[in-house]
């Protein structure tokens, strides 16, 4: 494994070598991106959000990343790496022709600031490297990671830590860490700088012509995101040419407009499943298997999928998608509502009332959700829907007594790995006492075990066996239901060239591939 | 003066009032910011890391007396989420809103005084009759719903002006010292800039008064009409004058005195108001702050928008009622009044 | 009853009484009338446009729009009145407690409801619902707080007044007890101010509750409220209009109604307006 990881970054080296210096092409034309949240802030430690990584993804450079469409990591501001045995040290070697938007150059110095800087800011990001211990400056083109204990997806992990020019903020450490400073301020090596940050209007972001990776092929000379709640206002915008990409419009207005060559609908692949958790902990009837094995079989996903989601997404088979290594499919009920009512009977839970919390805010939960309480309707159990907002929803999982019947949460992976959506999700150690996203409080000893195991193993077909065990124990308790796995659609004109969905990079979009016609 | 002092100091009380129940509401609210601001995959370690440094550990009390020695000293304290000092944070989006505001009011005193001075005076004939229903109808209107209409007719189906945002494309990188994007272009001389901004205030504003300026009609011509039964319009009239210099002489400025406290109020309610037309409009301002602060329970931020909205519209109070007080003992000294 | 059949001037005010009826009573047995149920969803038929068998057109989710508006009905103006009844209650009360006890604390209190007076009720209402969760509880709870002053002034005014008259003072001679002067004299006597003021308000009350709905920390779904029911259909104005305009409509006409309904009775109603009708327009 460690052999060809070596061997990629080679040849890819080679590769480019052979095409070299191809036609450099001047950037131009302005692209305008709609989207609906603005972001909290610009600064790298948080870029676990999507509203923060959206910005962020073009204007800084991370040492390795996926491309859109790719579910490996190829080199960036690394040209190659190494893992030692016993996967405890990874020693990464670095470009040496690479300008922040400063003109500083980049050296391993950098590399290592970040992460000293993450550790002390508890940058977010850091969540998802596991065991990382500290980082090492061997010569200004190497750098040495170390780690604590082995851990698989240490290298896709690196696909968020996004590298800041140490000389612009380092200065600023005393302000909380930088983090006051580098909310409204980028120091980064990107193909795009941020030249305007007004958060509750729009965001500008202009061309950087010294980017080492130059600038063949077509791209744009300046993208802005404007901010806008609205769908009809977002879709008028679109219409009327103002904005070239919408991807918040609602599902019907996105396949009115795949019928018009105006526009192109974009359908990416996303690996973002949206679960029904049983509370498994309750005193209640969802403490029972049974009766979750009663629930699990009364969402009809493919209407949801036909009419929800008008056929944008896939029918999930368990909650990793059915393309990833380590997915074994069949490990959830099918929708029997028939089934579920004989069990109702059978058992006098006629006259049950549950209750469902969810965030209205989000239409595809709400209109599932409305789904769950109509069927269940049907067979003689009530739904009650409390909405509530992000936050409120967490704090009551961290106590049994307010925790719900049950919880809508989806999975946003930060990487296209099953660690990053099993263990988040059914690992005990994350449920939702300990402020986690297990929030149907799964505690299984035997899964835990083959879910850290996984997690410190590199030996991928390894990981692969444990996680389809894992996969079974779990669907075989009956914790949820995988509702949905939308897919992520984004309409746009037809001018623009290039868009492609990136699955490690969710809810962005690769303005720095695009270009338009 | 003590008149001044006593409007001063229950403002302040007030001001207290409102400080300690949105602080003891979102305090006692029952959401926790610190897992959402410390990510996905923290581990329940790193949020009560996050917890403590928030603050949110320690008693209500502690909690309260340490947020009210902070704005004494007029920090309103940082934002989990933005970083910033929220008072930074209010001061950029506050002038948006503010700006939009002060449209709408004009486009109310404008409309308001003159047709409630007329109604006034040609007051139970048919032309009174008509206005009075078109009152009654703004009245009923629903903001949010003419927003979205006005949006969909006149901005998307006639595009006779602009459907969101504050500025046109070609104005996005604009910015002035002000904040207020109409006197930031009148003071660098770009007219265009300002014709731009004007045009994209148009449906915003539009909306957003209507409800009020139906109001506003009736008030002032309620005053008026009192105005008009007072002795001393018999009186001139009796002398002979005509009527348009009893109109305007007299009647108006001392009718509209008691509809100036109203029209205080309204500021105060429409800038309540903004966020209604904001989300639709897609235009900056504290209604957008406020709802996301409150989508992500950022409670400094919370009670930083209810205090701020809470000053302005105290502000806009004791100001109209400072100017009326100033104003009325000018009729008290006129001969006319009992 | 013949003296209020005797109110309505023109035809306006007459359909404005008809249209304000058919409302309520809408709201008191719209729900039996209802062709489907409110909260059934049906994705197959979903956004289809008004026909016979929804006459008002599905929404998103493949519910009724017009058995929604029915059931709206009452969940709307049942809000509504919920505000006006707590907020009479308490405004009354405080504002004749102030009349009654006079000197400082009544001073006190007036200017307080003075300052108070309609604190902007939506970002009250966005601090409430950050606190105590979003539900239309929640809502009513911050327009009761934002609305009670209006009346409390209101009560001490007209209170305070009453109590400065002549029979007052004779019945305080005759030992007539407080319960007494306040359910024989203030009551009935403030009745036809506050019923003016409830007319009026109704319709600004209406339109706050269904602006919280909107913005999403008032009714939840799957609550057919006015409001959220526009919330619900914004974002398909373009495409299914009906989704919108019926509760829109619904709101507008009923605003409206109760506004004309006002009016009307402050003119039968306010003294001081009748006064000055019979003494001519000089005064003499």
């Amino acid at each position: 494994m460690r052999k060809i990881e070596k061997l990629v970054p080679v040849c890819v080296a080679i590769a480019s070598l052979m095409v070299a210096v191809p036609a450099m092409a001047a950037p131009t034309g302005t692209l305008v991106i709609a989207d609906s949240e603005t972001p909290e802030n610009l600064d790298p430690a948080n870029a676990t959000n999507s509203t923060v990584d959206e910005l962020l993804i073009g204007d800084y450079d991370t040492l390795v990343q996926f491309t859109a469409g790719e579910t490996t990591v190829s080199p960036r501001l690394a040209k190659s790496w190494e893992v030692s045995a016993d996967g405890l040290t990874y020693t990464f070697h670095l470009r040496d022709d690479v300008l922040f938007h400063d003109g500083t150059k980049f050296t391993a110095d950098d590399v290592k600031f970040t992460f000293d800087r993450l550790v002390a800011a508890k940058g977010n990001v850091l969540n998802d490297t596991g065991p990382y211990d500290s980082a090492e400056v061997v010569d200004p083109t190497t750098v040495k990671l170390h780690l604590k204990s082995s851990f698989g997806p240490f290298l896709s992990a690196m696909s968020r830590i996004y590298i800041v020019n140490k000389k612009l903020v380092e200065p600023h450490m005393s302000e909380d860490n930088a983090r006051t400073w580098l909310a409204v301020n980028e120091a980064g090596s990107g193909p795009y700088i941020v030249t305007s940050y007004k958060p509750t209007e729009a965001v500008d972001l202009k061309a950087f012509d010294k980017y080492w990776g130059g600038w063949s092929g077509k791209h744009v000379a300046e993208v802005v995101f404007r901010y806008i709640t609205e769908p009809s206002t977002a879709l008028s915008l679109l219409k009327s040419g103002e904005v070239q990409m919408a991807p918040k419009i609602n599902a019907e207005d996105k396949v009115a407009l795949q019928k018009d060559p105006a526009y192109t609908i974009d359908v990416g692949k996303a690996a973002t499943p949206m679960f029904f958790d049983f509370n498994t902990q309750s005193k209640g009837l969802t403490g029972n298997k049974l009766f979750r094995q009663m629930l699990s079989m009364t969402f009809d996903r493919q209407l949801h999928l036909d009419q929800v989601l008008l056929g944008f997404g896939s029918i999930p088979d368990g909650p990793l998608p059915a393309d990833w290594p380590g997915h074994v499919g069949g490990t959830e009920s099918k929708f029997d509502l028939d089934a579920a009512k004989k069990l109702v009977d059978d058992n006098g839970w006629k006259g049950t009332t549950l209750t469902v919390r969810y965030l209205p805010a989000i239409a595809e939960e709400q209109q599932a959700v409305e789904q769950l309480q109509s069927n269940l309707a049907q067979i003689g159990i009530t739904l009650k829907a409390e909405g509530m907002t992000f936050p409120a929803q967490a704090a009551t999982l961290q106590k049994l007594e307010t925790t719900s019947d049950i919880n809508v949460i989806y999975s946003f992976p930060t990487f296209p790995d099953p660690h990053a959506i099993l263990n988040t999700d059914y690992n005990s150690a994350f449920d939702g006492f300990k402020g986690g996203y297990n929030w149907a409080n799964y505690a299984n000893p035997a899964v835990d075990t083959l879910l850290n195991d996984a997690a410190s193993s590199s030996d991928q077909a390894k990981r692969v066996d444990l996680y389809q065990q894992a996969q079974k124990l779990i669907g075989a308790d009956y914790p949820a239901i995988t509702a949905s796995l939308p897919g992520f659609v984004v309409a746009m004109s037809s001018k623009v060239v290039g868009y492609k969905y990136n699955v490690a990079h969710h809810q962005t979009y690769n303005y720095m591939d695009i270009g338009l016609k | 003066m003590r008149y001044v002092i006593e409007r001063l100091l229950f403002s302040v009380l007030s001001l207290a009032v409102l400080l300690v129940l949105t602080f003891l509401l979102t305090h006692l609210s029952a959401a926790d910011p610190a897992v959402v601001a410390a990510g996905p995959n923290a581990g329940a370690e790193k949020i009560a890391q996050l917890r403590a440094e928030m603050g949110l550990d320690k008693p209500l009390i502690v909690q309260f007396l340490i947020y009210c020695s902070e704005i004494l000293r007029g920090d309103l304290g940082i934002s989990w989420f933005t970083r910033q000092p929220i008072a930074q944070d209010l001061l950029q989006e506050l002038p948006p809103s503010i700006e939009l505001v002060v449209v709408a009011m004009l486009i109310n005193l404008a409309i308001s005084l003159p047709l409630g001075l007329l109604t006034a005076r040609y007051a139970n004939t048919r032309f009174d009759d008509a206005v009075r229903l078109l009152v009654l109808v703004g009245a009923g209107l629903p903001i949010f719903w003419l927003a979205i209409l006005l949006q969909q007719f006149v901005g998307g189906q006639l595009q006779w002006l602009p459907i969101a945002g504050r500025l046109g494309f070609d104005n996005r990188d604009f910015a002035g010292p002000t904040g207020f994007a109409l006197l930031d272009s009148l003071l660098a001389g770009r007219l265009d800039v300002f014709a731009d901004a004007l045009a994209h205030l148009v449906l915003p504003a539009f909306s957003l008064t209507l409800l009020f300026t139906a109001v506003g009609v009736r008030i002032t011509r309620t005053a008026m009409i009192s105005e008009f039964r007072k002795d001393y319009v018999v009186l001139a009239r009796a002398k002979g004058a005509k009527n348009g210099r009893i109109m305007f002489r007299h009647v108006f400025p001392n009718g509209a005195t008691p509809s100036l406290t109203v029209f205080g109020m309204q500021f105060g309610w429409m800038l309540g108001a903004t966020v209604l037309v904001e989300e639709i409009f897609g235009r900056p301002g504290i209604g957008r702050y406020a709802v996301k602060a409150v989508t992500q329970s950022d409670i400094h931020a919370v009670v930083g928008v209810v205090l701020t909205v809470g000053v302005v519209f105290l502000l806009a109070n004791l100001l109209a009622d400072i100017a009326l007080y100033l104003i009325s003992p000018l009729k008290h000294r006129s001969p006319s009044t009992p | 009853m013949r003296r209020l059949l005797s109110y309505p001037r023109s035809t306006i005010e007459w359909s404005a009484v008809v249209v304000a009826c058919l409302i309520v009573l809408m709201a008191l047995f719209g729900r039996w009338f209802a062709p489907f149920d409110a909260l059934q969803i049906d994705f197959r038929n979903k956004l289809k446009a008004p026909s016979f068998v929804h006459l008002l057109g599905t929404d998103e989710t493949g519910r009724d729009v017009l058995s929604r508006l029915l059931f709206g009905a009452q969940l709307t103006l049942s809000s509504t009145l919920t505000v006006l009844v707590i907020v009479v209650l308490i405004g009354c009360t405080i504002g004749l407690f102030s009349a009654l006890i006079g000197g400082a604390i009544d001073n006190l209190l007036m200017r307080l409801a003075d300052i108070w007076l309609g604190f902007p009720p939506l970002i009250l209402a966005l601090g409430f619902a950050s606190a105590l969760g979003a539900s239309l509880e929640a809502a009513i709870l911050a327009l009761v707080l934002s609305w009670w002053p209006n009346y409390a002034r209101l009560t001490r005014m007209v209170a305070s007044d009453i109590l400065a008259r002549k029979f007052i003072a004779s019945a305080d001679a005759l030992g007539v007890p407080l319960t007494r002067k306040i359910f024989a004299y203030l009551i009935p006597n403030a009745f036809d101010v506050m019923i003016v003021q409830v007319s009026l308000d109704v319709s600004a009350v209406m339109l706050a509750i269904s602006g919280l709905s909107f913005i999403g920390v008032g009714a939840q779904i799957p609550a057919p409220e006015w409001g959220a029911m526009i919330a619900d259909g914004r974002s398909y104005v373009s495409k299914a209009w009906w989704i919108v305009s019926a509760p829109g409509l619904m709101i507008f006409l009923t605003a409206v109604s109760f506004n004309i309904i006002g009016d009307m009775l402050r003119r039968e109603l306010d003294p001081t307006l009748r006064r000055d009708r019979r003494e001519g327009p000089a005064g003499a």
